[in-house]
């Protein structure tokens, strides 16, 4: 599976690894309320991937934004 | 708007299921997702909150590409929720390609089956709204239809979580089978519509026709008057 950034697909898969087994042998299981074994790599992938959002202009703010139904949806071109 | 829900048994325990969930990806039923990345993850009072943005090519036809641009990477929203000691995992998604025009709206709920604790169900609604474009309902039904188009072999998963991980796959088809129905019937009405008003077009334009060969008939009449009638130059 990719990244959205080229560069941060090997720190993905590691973190993945990483968190499918705390998610099963740790947290489904009650027995850790944070992801400490995984903190120093999710960091790293972390920054990796803000990055590539930043250079790929793709703003997350936009989602918790409703554009349907108010001013900024997209108009219907005018029938002349 | 169109709306679409599906209920779905898992034979498998929910702590199974999620864990399948998480692995769901690169999926052979799905391969229009090409991505998916963490952007936030917590663990707030035992529940565990992610926050994905899932990269996904639609192949959009030629058509669709005019009404709503390019068809380049498009990208989604997750948000989800695991609580281990209620047994929910919510997830809900969103895109954020296209917003002005299109609404994709996607919400999933894993929760035990209360008739049989080794079971799972899943609860599934997604939301398609299109404005401003011609044709809205027709791209409507075109956007859940053409998640149906994907390929549907089941293949073998050499991973724990395999079988799980199968069902997560064969019940896409499943529902995917059910939209592609739906999409047919509304696109059957929709040729209905079509043709109808290719028929008053008809007429209309017939109607016009007839009024401009009355129309040419008394110009050219007038125009093989006598010449004394003719103005002068």
């Amino acid at each position: 599976m990719n990244s959205v950034g080229e560069e941060c697909i090997e720190l993905k898969q590691t973190y993945d690894s990483c968190f499918n087994k705390w998610f099963a042998d740790k947290f489904l299981k009650g027995l850790a309320e944070e992801d400490k074994d995984c903190s120093n790599i999710f960091t790293a992938y972390q920054s990796c991937v803000k990055k590539a959002l930043k250079s790929q202009n793709i703003s997350l703010a936009e989602v918790e934004k409703d554009v349907l139904g108010t001013s900024e949806e997209n108009q219907p071109p005018n029938s002349s | 708007m169109k709306i679409w829900t599906s209920e779905h048994i898992f034979s498998h325990p929910w702590e199974t299921v999620t864990q399948a969930v998480w692995r769901k990806y690169p999926n052979p039923h799905n391969p229009a997702v090409v991505g998916t990345d963490v952007v936030e993850r917590q663990v707030v009072n035992g529940v565990l909150h992610t926050h994905r943005l899932i990269s996904s090519r639609w192949g959009l036809p030629s058509w669709a590409q005019t009404i709503l641009g390019a068809d380049r990477v498009c990208y989604g929203y997750e948000h989800s929720e695991v609580n281990p000691e209620e047994k929910t995992m919510t997830m809900r998604t969103r895109n954020l390609t296209f917003s002005s025009t299109v609404s994709m709206d996607e919400r999933m709920v894993y929760s035990p089956d209360p008739t049989d604790c080794e079971k799972t169900i899943l609860r599934q609604e997604t939301i398609i709204t299109v404005k401003g474009v011609p044709l809205t309902s027709y791209m409507e039904d075109y956007l859940l239809n053409s998640i149906s188009t994907n390929s549907f072999k089941v293949e073998e998963l050499m991973s724990t979580y395999k079988r799980s991980t199968t069902e997560i796959f064969s019940h896409t088809k499943r529902s995917f089978g059910e939209i592609t129905e739906s999409a047919l019937r509304s696109v059957d009405d929709i040729s209905l519509v079509a043709m109808k008003s290719v028929d008053e077009i008809s007429d209309a334009a017939k109607k016009s026709i007839d009024d401009l060969s009355c129309a040419a008939k008394k110009g050219i009449d007038s125009f093989t008057q006598p010449a004394g009638s003719m103005p002068r130059i």
